[in-house]
């Protein structure tokens, strides 16, 4: 409770308060705060900032043994075969849907499973769900593919229990057909993630102010009620900051999983950006680095695009935003 | 607090003691030199108190940890190898070799040729010359098929259709030399014993479609239309040795037989429904069980990893026990051909030299005259015993004629995993020998002795061989009795091997790659067949195989030209 009325209390504040001139006084007085965000700024320009001197290979046959000095300029060569192969427009359709899939999926089955799970009254019960449920985030993904790809042989678990049921008569390949590779995919991350991406959303549900659901439970509403008017939104501000973090993160669809989950017949369905990278810039005797510097120049062209524009959506329709 | 600092005194004191002791076990008075190793290739770990290795490295003052290939490519790992510039100083690249190479991060071993004659010894100067570098010099040596003296080749160590020699057996051991046959006789033992004595339903026929190893389900038309593995295309002499003509194996009538032939099998379901998924782990797990009648694969990549399995005792459903291999679920070759009754070559004769990859020096070596002198002191014939037998009393005997041999007990501790992790060393990725040991009389590998050879074999296996008249698998795939060697551009997939995308055929053989992975296992789990292999041809011929198989024929006549330059006949 506190929380939340501090918080709206000091944005007030914020906004309506002068900004202070920068004077040298003023610079002495602050002098150990501007030392300590000093620190970051260094860290951010070394760590963040300088590696991107790299993407110059973008612009060159870099060969590894000549150093970005000695290599090559070539223009936007590796950038007219990224566009002019099919195979690359195939990938970015792939990360694109795929990260769109998860950002939709985990985002609502987190709500949703922070919801049901803030309903619950008995604490032990909660508790031990809670922890179950988040256990598999901390799960390699490497044994998380066993285990789907376990799962769904034709002797795993679900053929199993689908031929049991008398759902299907014979096993069915699922790990065969293309149309089933994205649900797959989802599915994992639901599996593996949604516990642990509930976890903010149960955060954010406890800093709610129990004043209103015991005047609305006066008022006679009741468990939905309570949810639907009170709690969701409470949580917009969450839901939507944390949504436009993600957007950036969409063509970060994934690798291992896809790369472990994928065969021959699915590849065209399973392929994302980094893979391609990989198998066609890093392969044994194709150490393309300055294709694989323009793909990833590609993505985070993309990327910070998305983050751009759904910010300022937000900020049009005034909604929470980033900045 | 001051517990504390004791404990961690106590601790350090402790280590440096042990490693003062783990010191002094190096023999020659000196410290023992740790080296890593690389190889591109999956591979099982030793532990780091191997007995062999430290008897090794009291002798040579060297020890080398090596570490495998683990759930990556060959290209990546090599990739982020180079990378990261954290390099072993050993490493076997694989098909990284070559990049390794051009990132000038490979020690030359000219210099040292001349210094260690045992490493100059394991090929002729022609030979050494198919290693040159572009610069003229040698990087990497291969170090396997390599026979000294004479070729003593008693495995199959290449492709082959491979069937469980209890099938044959059930049948009073029928000849087989046809795709129809071998289908049906899986299909007839399948209906007959569709069970293992645990309980566990049998396979007829399974197939490896991961990663490179595809080749599994990729290649076989080329062998059944009787060519030897140039793995990327068939090389026709029908108008003479001099006339060699490169042909696509992918898109012959044969290709189409075979896999129509497959596909039926598919539907009728007499192949594992899982093939296509399954990584090369299952694959091994699931010919582990016993329960997979016939495969098409090479020794080599499934056969090590079997053994132990086989080696093991398993409980029946009626609660006896039971050994896979004296079930005769071993495997034995068989060469067959499209149609009955046609000439082969399934096995090749003659060493076979692949000079694109072997093991190589790292700049990152700190002390590179000591790693050539240890891989030199590997081919002495004692270390190299060491190796390969063992300790004499302990994994082999010698008889009043000076022959090694072994008893039971030591043949069964050769196939148990858990003993070659702890007790045997064989620097497998390193130069070794086949043939005759240097002693005249003894084999170099105990494999290749006739006598140990047949006394590894399982009695079902040695029973087969026998009803059919073989001495070894070699005599069992039967293959026509020609010598490689004197074709000048065999093996072409030590070319193929190395192909970068740099020209138009090199992209082509990449695609062509890709469009066969998808489209192989579509085919053969295909409800249409004639549709289906309709647009693969379409696919297929869209990423223009043509520019490759252009690439290749150059190849073959340039080698051939460099060959009949160096004075190659007819």
């Amino acid at each position: 409770m506190e929380n939340s009325v501090s918080k709206s209390n000091f944005r007030k504040m914020d906004s309506e308060e002068k900004k202070p001139r920068l004077s040298a006084k003023e610079f002495g007085r602050q002098k150990v705060l501007v030392i300590i965000s000093a620190i970051y700024v260094v860290y951010g320009l070394i760590f963040y900032y300088l590696p991107l001197v790299g993407w110059i290979m973008a612009f060159q046959n870099f060969i590894y043994a000549d150093g970005i000095t000695g290599s090559k300029f070539v223009g936007l060569d590796k950038f007219i075969f990224l566009f002019s192969d099919v195979k690359f427009l195939r990938v970015i359709r792939n990360t694109f849907c795929m990260g769109l899939l998860n950002l939709v999926f985990s985002t609502i089955f987190a709500i949703i499973f922070a919801l049901l799970l803030n309903e619950v009254r008995n604490k032990w019960f909660k508790k031990s769900i809670q922890t179950i449920s988040y256990l598999p985030h901390f799960l390699s993904w490497i044994i998380v593919v066993s285990i789907v790809h376990d799962a769904l042989t034709s002797t795993g678990i679900i053929n199993d229990l689908l031929m049991r049921f008398h759902i299907i008569s014979e096993p069915y390949p699922f790990m065969a057909k293309p149309a089933w590779f994205w649900p797959i995919v989802t599915l994992s991350n639901l599996w593996k993630e949604t516990g642990w991406n509930a976890i903010i959303y149960l955060a954010a549900i406890t800093s709610i102010d129990p004043a209103l659901y015991e005047s609305a439970s006066i008022d006679g509403a009741g468990r939905f009620q309570r949810i639907a008017y009170i709690t969701l939104p409470s949580l917009r501000p969450t839901i939507l900051i944390l949504l436009l973090m993600n957007v950036g993160n969409v063509l970060n669809a994934g690798f291992e999983l896809q790369y472990l989950l994928t065969n021959g017949l699915v590849q065209d369905w399973s392929r994302t950006i980094d893979i391609y990278i990989l198998e066609w810039a890093m392969d044994a005797r194709n150490m393309d680095y300055s294709l694989g510097t323009a793909a990833g120049i590609f993505k985070t062209v993309v990327s910070i695009s998305l983050i751009l524009i759904f910010n300022s959506i937000a900020k049009r329709k005034g909604e929470e935003r980033l900045f | 607090m001051k517990t504390k600092k004791i404990l961690s005194l106590a601790l350090a004191s402790l280590l440096v003691a042990s490693s003062v002791a783990a010191c002094n076990k190096g023999g020659n008075g000196g410290k023992v030199t740790e080296f890593t190793m690389f190889a591109a290739m999956a591979g099982k770990e030793k532990e780091s108190d191997n007995e062999i290795m430290n008897l090794i490295a009291e002798k040579t003052g060297v020890k080398v940890k090596e570490s495998w290939l683990t759930g990556q490519e060959a290209g990546e790992a090599i990739g982020s190898i180079i990378a990261s510039g954290k390099l072993p100083d050993f490493i076997d690249g694989g098909d990284g070799s070559v990049t390794l190479y051009e990132n000038h991060l490979l020690v030359a071993w000219d210099p040292y040729l001349e210094k260690y004659p045992n490493l100059k010894e394991m090929y002729t100067d022609e030979e050494w010359d198919k290693f040159r570098m572009d610069d003229g010099k040698i990087y990497w040596a291969n170090v396997f098929g390599n026979h000294y003296k004479q070729d003593t080749t008693t495995g199959q160590n290449g492709e082959a259709f491979w069937i469980q020699a209890r099938v044959l057996e059930a049948y009073g051991y029928p000849t087989i030399t046809s795709l129809d046959e071998y289908f049906d006789l899986l299909e007839k033992y399948a209906k007959e014993n569709p069970t293992l004595p645990n309980g566990t339903p049998v396979i007829p026929y399974t197939c490896l479609c991961e990663d490179w190893k595809y080749y599994c389900i990729e290649n076989a038309p080329m062998f059944l239309d009787g060519y030897p593995n140039d793995g990327c295309c068939i090389v026709n002499i029908d108008e003479g040795k001099t006339n060699p003509k490169v042909v696509d194996y992918n898109t012959t009538p044969t290709a189409e037989k075979y896999f129509r032939k497959l596909n039926e099998e598919y539907n009728k379901g007499a192949i594992d429904p899982d093939f296509a998924i399954q990584t090369y782990d299952e694959y091994i797990a699931k010919l582990s069980t016993g329960a997979v009648l016939g495969l098409c694969d090479q020794y080599w990549d499934f056969a090590y990893n079997i053994m132990g399995p086989f080696a093991s005792e398993l409980d029946a459903s009626d609660g006896s026990k039971f050994r896979l291999d004296q079930l005769g679920c071993d495997y034995v070759p068989l060469g067959l051909t499209i149609e009955a009754g046609m000439e082969q070559q399934w096995h090749t004769y003659g060493d076979e030299l692949n000079q694109s990859s072997g093991v190589a020096v790292t700049t990152s070596c700190k002390n590179p005259d000591l790693a050539f002198e240890f891989l030199s002191r590997l081919l002495d014939q004692d270390i190299h015993d060491l190796r390969f037998w063992g300790i004499e009393g302990q994994d082999y005997l010698v008889d009043e004629n000076g022959m090694y041999y072994r008893d039971e007990t030591m043949r069964e501790n050769w196939k148990s995993d858990s003993y070659k992790a702890k007790h045997t060393c064989e620097y497998s990725y390193m130069p070794q020998w086949s043939g005759i040991s240097k002693d005249g009389k003894n084999y170099m590998q105990p494999g290749e002795s006739p006598s140990e050879f047949l006394a590894t074999l399982s009695k079902p296996l040695s029973d087969c061989f026998t009803a059919y008249g073989c001495g070894n698998y070699v005599d069992m795939v039967g293959s026509a009795n020609v010598y490689t060697t004197d074709l000048p551009w065999y093996p072409l997939w030590s070319w193929s091997n190395n192909l970068s995308t740099d020209t138009e055929g090199g992209v082509a053989w990449k695609n062509m790659g890709e469009v066969k992975h998808k489209w192989l296992p579509a085919v053969v789990m295909s409800k249409d067949f004639d549709t289906d292999w309709k647009a693969y041809m379409e696919a297929y011929n869209a990423v223009n195989p043509q520019a490759f198989l252009a690439e290749a024929q150059a190849e073959v006549d340039a080698r051939l030209a460099t060959a009949q330059a160096n004075g190659w006949t007819e």
